[in-house]
């Protein structure tokens, strides 16, 4: 291909998108321009809805139906893709360029060893017959660091971790020396620890081939560390874009500031450290244990001996009144896992202690129980019945623990409480956004008055703007409540602005508690350390 | 488990023919059978025992492969029964392919073409397919191709090891009609499956790796779309057996369907028994070979 050093390898140029709907036009893109360079990596930034993966398909030129593209170019290396006929833009994609997408698991094909699904691509764009491809295939798997190339060749996807499919996937999106490859938040799926690897792995080979990178992210932290410049994307239209150093030492847009301001930053404590560990704590774990697993029909009767997968293994943990202890870990470690039990919904062996009393089982939680522990699950969408009105919704907790006297003024009291209008009540779930159901969720988790309020990844289906207000809605409801919160996330900048102590889980067992200011401290254990350095700086390093 | 299953069905097979509001002796020797007749025939036949110890007599028996006398031929039922189950299998297997021939290209085409004139008219026909009961389908067909055309001939069996030809010419008529049915539900299986498929991920990053759209049907969406068929073909199995008793009678066939049926006109529980089990086994049997079919093609799957 011929270009020379300065000619962009992407250039976009005026492009606007637009989607065809029932209540009219959609713009979905408006006068997008973009240019990334050889050896160059853009990042592109925003919110969810954003268009930046509208973005993407239309670079790749895979539109749904109803797109229509009323002006501008997209020139990959002075081609006009806008152009190209579907057959011409299939022998385009993956050798001239190509994409890795977000989780792995869904973009492999379940029933297609990994072998077979990156060796396609050679097939097919490098005219190799089966056997090389194959050949090349184990090259370029040891080449993206896995361990066993010839043998993770005939895996199958089921039988591979998120991590080792990521580099799958990569490897079939560098397997053709593309110009230019589109990375749709790659990491996003991924536990702490290996998305840190994987990024590495990914500026690697970009630093070694060179190509032009367009890296489509959320997450403003992970940008800022790997990319060279930063495109801002705001409902549709480019709002800002610059070098790094610039957009984050001096954004010029508001829009951009609030982004940069609601990254958590773990240097910014959110809470004051003013919570008195009594001999009496509020809740006590005292050797909980789940075992998930149970003996089929026919293993029990002829005693055959049955492995059970362990949930949690023995957890000592401890929360006072009005703490907020964060539990950090990756998927697996057994966070939630936890959390059900707390809660009743997994079957436990152990002991808890909850305000003195003790539970040795789901049966002893009674109501009296479950009015003071309360739960918010992660995503609203799931938790919140999409047949009940709001105000239904609200309106079962206070009918079970409260009174329910007029219940019509106290469901609009609770929607103040979570800076909601009262007018809500009346709307369905599908009516909101997933900022506002959160919200909901919370004031149905409080309508109760709980003593203790266990959050599972409450904030990580949200956008990062959204989740400062959610944050801080959260410790507004603690100061004024004294409710202690279990506050579990994978997100360690964010715990460690808003917890007292963090308990960190690895594979079902609690590693250590710490001090949420002592998280960094050198002699933490291993595994803390690995977490925390895995966790990309917040854009502070730049301020 | 196929055994646990079909341990099950007989218990309920043989409780059903207990609770039938018939007294065998009674059947056999007519209302005006004298007390003392009745009482030795009971003997002899094992009737006077109790009912465990005549299930534990049959189940003994069924073991070793003998299902018992039939009350009305007095021959052994077993025999009759495989006999007829032979003609009902050669019935469904020819339906089955011509279903799977007709069927998943349909399904195909109507999921490619989505929203377009060829899905409406797959759809349209499919639904007409599913709605029309098969007395229906099979008395047009009778009446277009048998009775004006003179193409087929109307009804009636003729072995396949007897005259091969004559034996085909007879099963077309049964056979379209019994597949009418299936396709309309496969192909709309398979339209369903094939449109989920082609809307995941995987597909997409197929699609996005360069591979033609061609390529990315056959190789990557066909083999996830028409795994759930292979489950509704062998459920359909047990529709064959069952509902094919309809085809079976209109066409005469002397097929497993009609076996049952004249059995429990005439009250032959063991006929009845023998049946029903036969019927059940064949059922689990098949459902067992897609299960392992399944689990086959999809790798993620394990059975212990």
């Amino acid at each position: 291909m011929t270009n020379t050093e300065d000619c962009p390898v992407l250039a976009i140029e005026n492009y606007s998108l637009d989607y065809e709907t029932a209540n009219g036009p959609y713009h979905a893109l408006k006068t997008i321009n973009l240019a990334i360079k050889r050896g160059e990596i853009l990042g592109l930034v925003g919110e969810s809805g954003s268009g930046k993966t509208s973005l993407a398909w239309s670079i790749m030129r895979y539109l749904p139906t109803n797109a229509r593209e009323p002006g501008g170019k997209i020139l990959l290396c002075g081609d006009n893709l806008l152009e190209k006929s579907e057959r011409q833009m299939e022998t385009f994609r993956g050798r001239r360029i190509s994409m890795v997408f977000q989780d792995p698991s869904t973009s492999l094909n379940p029933t297609l060893s990994l072998g077979t699904q990156l060796s396609e691509v050679l097939v097919r764009h490098r005219g190799l017959t089966r056997q090389q491809a194959w050949k090349e295939g184990e090259a370029l798997l040891a080449h993206v660091g896995l361990k066993t190339p010839a043998q993770m060749m005939h895996r199958m996807p089921h039988e591979a971790s998120g991590g080792e499919k990521q580099r799958v996937v990569i490897a079939s999106a560098f397997a053709c020396n593309p110009q230019c490859i589109i990375f749709d938040e790659p990491t996003t799926a991924l536990d702490v620890i290996t998305s840190r690897q994987i990024l590495d792995l990914f500026v690697e080979l970009q630093a070694e081939t060179g190509v032009a990178s367009l890296y489509i992210s959320h997450d403003l932290a992970l940008v800022a560390r790997t990319a060279s410049r930063v495109a801002v994307i705001r409902r549709g239209g480019i709002v800002e874009q610059g070098s790094v150093r610039e957009i984050f030492i001096n954004p010029q847009q508001a829009y951009t500031r609030e982004l940069i301001a609601a990254v958590p930053d773990p240097a910014h404590r959110l809470v004051k450290d003013d919570v008195v560990a009594t001999d009496e704590p509020l809740v006590k774990v005292e050797n909980v244990s789940v075992y998930f697993g149970r003996k089929p029909f026919f293993a029990a009767l002829t005693g055959r001996k049955m492995d059970r997968v362990t949930g949690n293994n023995a957890i000592n943990l401890v929360v006072n009144a009005s703490e907020i202890l964060g539990i950090v870990g990756e998927s697996g470690s057994g966070k939630s896992t936890l959390a059900k039990a707390m809660t009743g919904l997994n079957r436990f062996e152990g002991r808890i202690w909850f305000d003195g009393r003790e539970i040795c089982s789901s049966s002893d939680m009674d109501n009296a129980y479950r009015k003071d522990v309360q739960i918010i699950f992660q995503h609203p969408d799931a938790s919140l019945n999409p047949r009940q009105k709001i105000s239904e919704i609200l309106s079962r907790p206070l009918k079970l623990f409260g009174n329910a006297t007029d219940l019509d003024k106290q469901i609009g009291d609770m929607l103040e409480q979570v800076r909601l209008p009262r007018t809500h009540a009346n709307r369905y779930p599908h009516q909101l956004s997933g900022g506002e159901k959160q919200r909901v969720a919370i004031a149905r988790a409080f309508a109760s008055r709980p003593k203790l309020v266990i959050c599972d990844e409450i904030t990580s289906a949200l956008d990062v703007s959204v989740q400062a207000s959610v944050v801080e809605l959260l410790l507004e409801l603690q100061k004024a409540s004294g409710t202690a919160y279990l506050f579990i996330t994978h997100d360690l900048n964010l715990i460690r602005q808003i917890a007292h102590r963090i308990a960190v889980m690895y594979r079902g067992d609690l590693i250590e508690v710490v001090k949420a200011d002592e998280i960094d401290n050198p002699d933490r254990a291993d595994y803390t350390r690995r977490l925390i350095e895995a966790v990309p700086r917040a854009a502070a390093q730049y301020q | 488990m196929i055994v646990y299953t079909l341990f099950v069905v007989s218990l309920i097979v043989f409780a059903i023919t207990q609770i039938l509001p018939a007294d065998a002796a009674v059947m056999m020797l007519g209302e005006n059978a004298t007390k003392e007749a009745l009482d030795a025939l009971r003997q002899t036949m094992g009737l006077d025992a109790p009912v465990w110890q005549q299930y534990a007599t049959w189940l003994w028996h069924v073991l070793q492969g003998n299902l018992g006398t039939s009350l009305r031929t007095g021959q052994p039922v077993g025999p009759a029964m495989f006999e007829a189950l032979g003609r009902s299998l050669l019935l469904a297997v020819f339906s089955i392919g011509l279903m799977l021939i007709l069927a998943v290209p349909l399904g195909i085409i109507a999921a490619i073409r989505r929203g377009k004139v060829a899905d409406i008219v797959v759809s349209l026909v499919s639904y007409a397919g599913v709605a029309l009961p098969e007395f229906v389908t099979a008395t047009i067909a009778v009446l277009i191709f048998a009775d004006w055309m003179k193409w087929l001939p109307p009804t009636g069996y003729v072995p396949l090891t007897e005259n091969f030809v004559d034996g085909i010419v007879h099963l077309v008529l049964p056979v379209c009609v019994i597949s009418i049915i299936l396709i309309a539900h496969v192909s709309r299986m398979v339209r369903s499956e094939l449109v989920d498929v082609l809307h995941t991920d995987y597909i997409r990053a197929a699609r996005l790796k360069g591979i033609s759209s061609g390529q990315v049907l056959r190789r990557h969406a066909l083999r996830n779309a028409l795994l759930p068929t292979i489950t509704i073909v062998a459920l359909d199995v047990g529709y064959l057996l069952g509902g094919v008793i309809v085809v079976e009678e209109i066409f005469a066939i002397p097929g497993i369907g009609r076996q049952l049926i004249v059995a429990i006109q005439a009250r032959d529980l063991p006929a009845i028994q023998a049946g029903v089990l036969i019927m059940a086994a064949t059922y689990s049997i098949v459902n067992f070979i897609a299960d392992i079919l399944y689990a086959w093609l999809d790798k993620r799957i394990q059975y212990d």
